[in-house]
């Protein structure tokens, strides 16, 4: 099977998404997220998420077959996000897809979200993934992998102790009133900012740290040292708080993403995760891998967040590298470590 | 003839059942309030080796612990999506099977509640709803759906949506004090 046709699931969080690949060609991406549902909330309100799932899973599912035009029994191997995530929310997923796979006598494959964010990579280049060093970040990750095989051995080289980077943006927004999610606002209101107007702390980068956290991350003495400024400052300018908050995320995750890259040999580097599709992000990024010889790729960012074409292009890989099928009837794992790469 | 594929997962219980008019052809079930997704799959498994062809899904719809309740209700849509099949909800507490004319039925809804309808003649006349067991009068309880009563409900009744009966506990921002 040269060129396996892949269905995957993803319902991790907020997105209830379906994707549907053909190899590495994606005939399909389908999002139903509940993200405007949570606004109100300040955040991801798990029954809520859950609730959404279940109403629009079916539906997304019947409007990726349709945009890929495809007949659902032509379908190789279903997969699906079988954690890290939330618990109500993934198990919607991966009982649909159970559902799926047995109604369609296909084989199931139950795989980690986190492999899955870096897979997305296989769609939109045509180089292999491996080796590469991985920078994770979104809303409820912030981790830096060693990817020596997508489909078996992925290694967490360090990740945040505390919130994830998306997570601050979230909570910074809250405070100065820009709405959730926090990271396109912050973008966005940034854009107009000096992001050296404010020079606050980068996390775990003392000479102490590189020593004992190399790949590490922490962002909440960022979030207390934003959050004491604005109470002290109260005519603050909120771009430039915006701009100076963003610079000190995206210098400590491009000073750990380019020590790891450096440190273990491999001149290659892939960001996946929402805050991937952070404009900032993707120019500092973009400037310091052109300067250290690294190669980098970002996935466009749609592909950057939540979706299933992640979900489908790491199934195909399992496919086309003769990953066996998860066996018999399984359950979806809120906590699934990244080492895992599929159940 | 429909050979029907019987699910209910609004319980502690996950049952599985293969029906075929009126005649329970499978019938197996697993105990555990949090293992209804790994044991669906399984049962589901084990019901289509014996019992390939399926014609219908009937799926119990309700009022149940909500992340148990999704799980059935969710792995049935795919498989009838997938058979290119009819599916078929029912309210889970009309599927109780008791042998009496007038009776309320209670099934645990947690946070000290239950889920309780009342029915009289074979018919429901009161309910889903959801109560602290004292304010309800006589109900029978530690009863699961019956996969055959379940069937025959699909012959009327079709549940399209999941019977939460309680709201997300979820505050607003601007209402939190």
């Amino acid at each position: 099977m040269s060129e396996p046709l892949v269905l995957g699931i993803e319902t991790s969080c907020d997105e209830t998404a379906i994707g549907i690949v053909r190899g590495r060609t994606l005939l399909a991406n389908v999002i139903a997220s509940s993200v405007e549902e949570h606004a109100r909330f300040g955040g991801v309100v798990p029954e809520i998420a859950s609730r959404a799932h279940l109403e629009a899973i079916l539906p997304s599912i019947e409007s990726a077959v349709k945009e890929a035009k495809i007949s659902l029994n032509d379908i190789d191997a279903v997969a699906v996000t079988a954690g890290p995530g939330l618990i109500g929310a993934l198990l919607v997923g991966v009982a649909s897809a159970n559902g799926l796979a047995l109604g369609l006598g296909k084989p199931l494959y139950g795989v980690n979200h986190l492999a899955a964010h870096v897979s997305v990579d296989f769609l939109t280049h045509l180089q292999p993934i491996e080796p590469t060093i991985a920078l994770l970040v979104s809303g409820g990750h912030s981790s830096l992998l060693q990817v020596d095989d997508i489909t078996s051995s992925i290694t967490k080289l360090g990740a945040t102790m505390d919130d994830a980077a998306g997570e601050a943006f979230d909570k910074i927004s809250r405070i100065m009133g820009l709405g959730f999610p926090g990271g396109p606002a912050i973008d966005r209101i940034a854009q107009s900012g000096d992001a050296k107007a404010i020079d606050f702390p980068r996390g775990l980068t003392q000479a102490a740290d590189w020593q004992t956290r190399p790949y590490d991350f922490s962002f909440s003495g960022l979030k207390s040292a934003v959050a004491r400024y604005l109470e002290v400052t109260p005519d603050y300018a909120k771009a430039d708080v915006a701009a100076s908050f963003q610079e000190s995320i995206v210098d400590v995750l491009m000073l750990k993403a380019i020590a790891a890259c450096t440190a273990t040999g491999i001149n290659s580097l892939v960001i996946a995760g929402g805050v991937a599709a952070n404009s900032r992000l993707r120019a500092v990024a973009q400037e310091r891998c052109a300067k250290a010889g690294i190669s980098l790729r970002i996935p466009s960012p749609g592909l950057c967040t939540d979706n299933g074409a992640m979900v489908a292009a790491l199934g195909s890989l399992m496919v086309t590298a003769g990953r066996a099928p998860t066996e018999g009837a399984f359950d979806a794992s809120s906590s699934l470590q990244v080492e895992q790469v599929s159940l | 003839m429909t050979i029907k594929l019987a699910i209910d997962t609004s319980t502690s219980r996950t049952i599985v059942a293969v029906v075929d008019s009126g005649e329970v052809l499978f019938e197996k079930f697993h105990d555990g309030a949090t293992d209804h997704g790994r044991a669906l799959g399984d049962l589901v498994n084990q019901a289509l080796q014996s019992h390939p062809v399926i014609d219908a899904v009937v799926v119990g719809m309700g009022p149940g612990p909500f992340t148990g309740l999704r799980v059935g209700i969710s792995f049935a849509r795919s498989f009838a999506l997938a058979r290119a099949i009819p599916i078929i909800g029912v309210c889970s507490l009309d599927a109780i099977d008791v042998d009496v004319d007038d009776y309320i039925v209670a099934v645990d809804a947690r946070r000290n509640e239950i889920y309780w309808a009342r029915y009289k003649d074979g018919v429901r006349i009161e309910g889903p709803s959801v109560n602290k067991p004292a304010e309800i009068d006589g109900f029978i309880t530690d009863v699961y759906p019956d996969m055959k009563k379940l069937c025959i409900c699909a012959q009327s009744h079709d549940v399209t949506e999941p019977m939460y009966l309680r709201r997300p506990d979820a505050v607003p921002t601007a209402e939190r004090t």
